[in-house]
């Protein structure tokens, strides 16, 4: 989840870098900061730095930190001699360092040499059974295999020891719909609405979830939580706007006959059809008259 | 099916890291049984599992090209890692729900091997795996030999898709997820082949 300003700051830079007009090390935090996954341009930019002894001396203490970045970048990449150069010039300033340890072990799994990353991974965990970030190594080696149920038996062996860590909570839901196993993902944003309840998000793909499970309690539940992402949102999110559309629809078809919902029902749905039209007018105007029809198709 | 091929592969370039899909769109010749595949969409690069963003990507597409006389005629699938190559129950659950619009329905699985060895030889076969609904009413893969086949229009297809993923061109690439962020950019991707 980046915010607008982060973006607008990361493609500024971005640009600025590709066109060779410097602020290169300004980027690479910046994508730290933000744990964005862009390996190639990782290692492009990370690697000028880093053969150019006039910048790296510059950088000080923090030139161990780029070499990690480029070494993951690198694996990423599949380019390994790179990744095995950086390992290189850590294991010599760090020798007992389990920080570069995970890397090597990380190196083997980038290569695909999975028993012996995961016995380098064992033995990290054996001298410290709290490394975070060792345990979703496991994880990310049990998904790379094909082995999903591997992956989630691990997360959820993660999860019972650090439930406050949210990106785990997350990347299990994810796992879950992947899976079709959407009743095991409402379960997670439960817990991610409970945890951080002003997130809209949370409150979005729960919604997303409960519609895809149907059913008149799931369609009003969904409806609740498109119309708290509306509010956390200023109204601006679109993906909730339609998403009240839906349910208003499904709700319809699925109590036609009985009165109740009726009038509440379409006076949401009017007013979110009413903010994407005219969202649409604004900046998409192209195609709103395929957004009038959808919307037609959708009232009951 | 130049364009079809080069958008659908493409996308797979956009977002590598993880699955994504779209929609065939095309109609069924008068002539001979063919389904012409001559547009896709692309559709989603997260959560392809959920139903309400597909549900309004079907229904916008549909509106937009039964104006031009097209329907939708298949979905198009490629998997987030490289040696998967199984057909997954997301991808046929989507399969289907089209495929009740559409009976001659086809589903196309990206080939990741075949796309990573376009660069390599002069393979001039389609990088992507025809599936199609048999009696049994489950989604069967179709061999060379089989009543159904999957062919370019254009010879050169292969040759033109390399270019493009060489010169990036996946970078532009907009799908329906990014139009559902950014409602300014349009799915149908008008400048990107000119």
């Amino acid at each position: 989840m980046v915010s607008r300003e982060d973006e607008i700051r990361l493609n500024e830079l971005e640009n600025q870098v590709d066109n060779g007009g410097g602020g290169t090390w300004e980027y690479l935090c910046l994508l730290r900061k933000l744990k964005l996954r862009r390996s190639d341009k990782v290692l492009t930019h990370g690697l000028s730095l880093l053969n150019d002894p006039k910048k790296r001396s510059a950088l000080a203490a923090e030139e161990w930190t780029l070499y990690e970045q480029v070494a993951v970048a690198a694996m990423d990449c599949q380019n390994f001699g790179v990744a095995k150069d950086c390992l290189n010039v850590l294991q010599n300033k760090f020798p007992e360092s389990k920080r570069v340890g995970r890397l090597e072990a990380m190196l083997l799994e980038a290569k695909g040499s999975w028993a012996e990353a995961e016995k380098a991974y064992s033995s990290l965990l054996e001298d410290n059974p709290l490394d975070q970030a060792v345990h979703k190594r496991r994880v990310a080696m049990a998904k790379s295999q094909g082995n999903i149920s591997g992956a989630i038996e691990w997360l959820n062996k993660y999860l019972d020891i650090f439930m406050a860590d949210h990106d785990a909570w997350r990347e299990l839901a994810e796992i879950y719909v992947s899976q079709q196993m959407y009743k095991q993902a409402a379960f997670c944003y439960e817990e991610l609405i409970l945890a951080q309840p002003t997130i809209p998000l949370y409150h979005l793909a729960y919604a997303d979830v409960l519609y895809t499970l149907g059913g008149l309690e799931n369609f009003q539940a969904a409806k609740k939580y498109y119309a708290s992402t509306i509010d956390l949102t200023g109204g601006k999110n679109v993906r909730a706007l339609y998403g009240i559309c839906l349910c208003t629809y499904a709700i319809g078809q699925l109590s036609k006959g009985r009165n109740k919902e009726d009038k509440d029902g379409s006076e949401l749905q009017s007013l979110a059809a009413t903010a994407l039209e005219k969202d649409y007018k604004y900046r998409a105007a192209g195609k709103l008259s395929i957004l009038t029809s959808t919307l037609r198709g959708l009232k009951l | 099916m130049k364009r079809s091929i080069s958008g659908e592969s493409m996308q797979l370039c956009t977002v590598h890291t993880s699955a994504v899909n779209g929609i065939l769109i095309g109609r069924l010749s008068a002539v001979n049984d063919v389904v012409e595949i001559s547009d896709s969409i692309p559709l989603f690069h997260s959560q392809i599992g959920l139903l309400p963003s597909l549900e309004i990507a079907l229904m916008m597409v549909e509106e937009y090209f039964s104006e031009k006389g097209l329907s939708i005629v298949g979905y198009f699938h490629a998997n987030e890692r490289f040696d998967d190559v199984e057909l997954s129950n997301v991808a046929k659950n989507i399969g289907d729900h089209i495929h009740r619009y559409f009976p001659q329905a086809s589903l196309l699985l990206l080939d990741n091997k075949k796309l990573e060895a376009l660069s390599k030889g002069n393979d001039r076969s389609p990088v992507m795996q025809l599936y199609s609904k048999d009696s049994s009413r489950s989604w069967k893969l179709v061999g060379a030999d089989g009543s159904s086949r999957l062919t370019t229009r254009e010879p050169s297809a292969n040759i033109v898709l390399l270019d493009y993923i060489s010169s990036k061109k996946w970078e532009d690439l907009v799908d329906f997820d990014d139009h559902l962020d950014d409602i300014s950019k349009d799915w149908l991707n008008p400048e990107l082949f000119k």
